[in-house]
Order: C-alpha cells, then sequence, then structure tokens
C-alpha cells in the first residue's frame, strides 16, 4: 500500500484534550547550572522553550513540511509506555508530555505537532539504560563542553570518569532539579 | 526509537493549552556588588 493509500486508510478522529505520553530530553545550561533548556534527544534540533509550546517541523524530505506527516517520521514523539525511553541515546530528563495539533498515533507512541512538557525528573542514563525507572537516583548534575548536562550517580559518575567523561564541574542535583521545575513551572514526575 | 506503524490520525484541538500560566522570571545575572561606601570621617 502506499503512503498515499495509507493515509486515506487510516480512521481520522478529533479530540479536544491534549494526549499525554513519556518523553525523554537531553539538557542544556550554562556552567553555573543556570538558562537550563530542555532539547531533543537526537539531532539538533531546537530547544523546547520554557512557557511555549514546542512545535515540530522538518526538512527531512526536501523543502521544510509541516510536521508530522505520515511519509516522514519526524514530529515531536512520545510513548505509551516508559521503558521504551531506556533505547533513547543520551536522556537526562524523562517526564510526562502533553501533545496535541496534528497527531499521528504508532502502535508504540505518538509524533505530534506541538508539545509542552507536564511533569519531569532528571536521571541518571546508565541506570535508566540497565534498570529503567528502579535504578539508582542520580546524585549531581555533571556539565560537560558545550553545555551540556548529565546526571548520575556516583558509581557512573566514577567511571564515566575513569573512562575519559569527565565533567567540567559538578553540580548539586536538587538545585538543578528545582530550577528546571522552576523554568518551565511543571511538576515532579513522582519516582 | 522505533514507535512501530501508524494506527490513526488524531486532529487535537484543546479547549485550553496544557500551558503554565505564569513562567518565572529568568535566572538573574549576577548582579555586580557595590563597594562599601567610605565611612564619614
Amino acid at each position: 500500500m502506499t503512503r498515499s493509500a495509507l493515509e486515506r486508510a487510516l480512521p481520522v478522529e478529533t479530540a479536544t484534550e491534549p494526549i499525554v505520553a513519556w518523553r525523554a530530553w537531553a539538557l542544556s545550561g550554562r556552567r553555573d547550572g543556570s538558562h537550563l533548556l530542555l532539547r531533543p534527544v537526537v539531532g539538533r534540533g531546537r530547544p523546547w522553550l520554557p512557557g511555549r509550546p514546542a512545535e515540530a517541523n522538518c526538512r527531512m524530505l526536501g523543502p521544510f513540511h509541516e510536521a508530522p506527516q505520515l511519509a516522514c517520521t519526524c514530529g515531536l514523539h512520545g510513548t505509551h509506555d516508559l521503558d521504551l525511553l531506556r533505547r533513547t541515546r543520551c536522556p537526562a530528563v524523562i517526564g510526562r508530555v502533553a501533545l496535541w495539533g496534528r497527531m499521528i498515533e504508532h502502535e508504540l507512541g505518538y509524533r505530534a505537532r506541538y508539545g509542552y512538557p507536564q511533569r519531569v525528573r532528571l536521571i541518571c542514563q546508565f541506570c535508566f539504560w540497565q534498570w529503567g525507572t528502579h535504578g539508582v537516583a542520580p546524585t549531581s548534575v555533571g556539565w560537560f563542553t558545550r553545555g551540556e548536562l548529565l546526571p548520575m550517580c556516583d558509581e557512573h559518575a566514577e567511571m564515566a570518569g575513569r573512562y575519559g567523561m569527565r565533567a567540567q564541574v559538578w553540580l548539586p542535583l536538587d538545585e538543578i532539579d528545582q530550577r528546571l521545575r522552576d523554568t518551565y513551572a511543571v511538576d515532579l514526575l513522582p519516582s | 526509537m522505533d514507535i512501530g506503524q501508524p494506527k490513526r490520525i488524531i486532529e487535537v484541538e484543546p479547549v485550553s493549552l496544557p500551558l503554565p500560566e505564569a513562567i518565572p522570571a529568568p535566572d538573574p545575572q549576577p548582579a555586580s556588588v557595590p563597594e562599601p561606601a567610605e565611612p564619614a570621617t
């Protein structure tokens, strides 16, 4: 079945409430832990700005097109299941995201035009990859070159340093966690 | 990340946007500390 035929075959529904899904973000900021921004975990996508809806658009199929398109993989992604996010590359933050606008529901999640975080939590990516949310909570946040912030537990911070992944500075987790939630005016994702 | 095959298209037009009503002011820039005034003599 061609894409256009598939699009015609898919049911189209309307809704008046945003759909809430799971999502992971990368985190950037300044060396002192200020100017925190959630960012897509892949590619060089634009940051999610505080107080404003994140909007997806795409140039992957040549000229700019509105996202999401059925024939593309574009759009703001969210998943039905938190565990699926364990396959994400370098997540620093997990949480619940409200999605709206044109959306395509897939078997395991969604792609949407607009989104805004609702609840967030800092995670140790290494614990999350291995044990999901049952891993050890991070204890500090490393600031790396290019402004990338990575929360880690003590054991993985030590291990990362041993393998050459050295933070320029370590910041207190509680401080970054609170600043992040204040920045986006969102709640903590309970553990 | 593979999220499987598309199942349906949903046009979501929220009655109200899921955005915070107010965002706190951005992180303040470090304020310069004024020099203490010279004691009056």
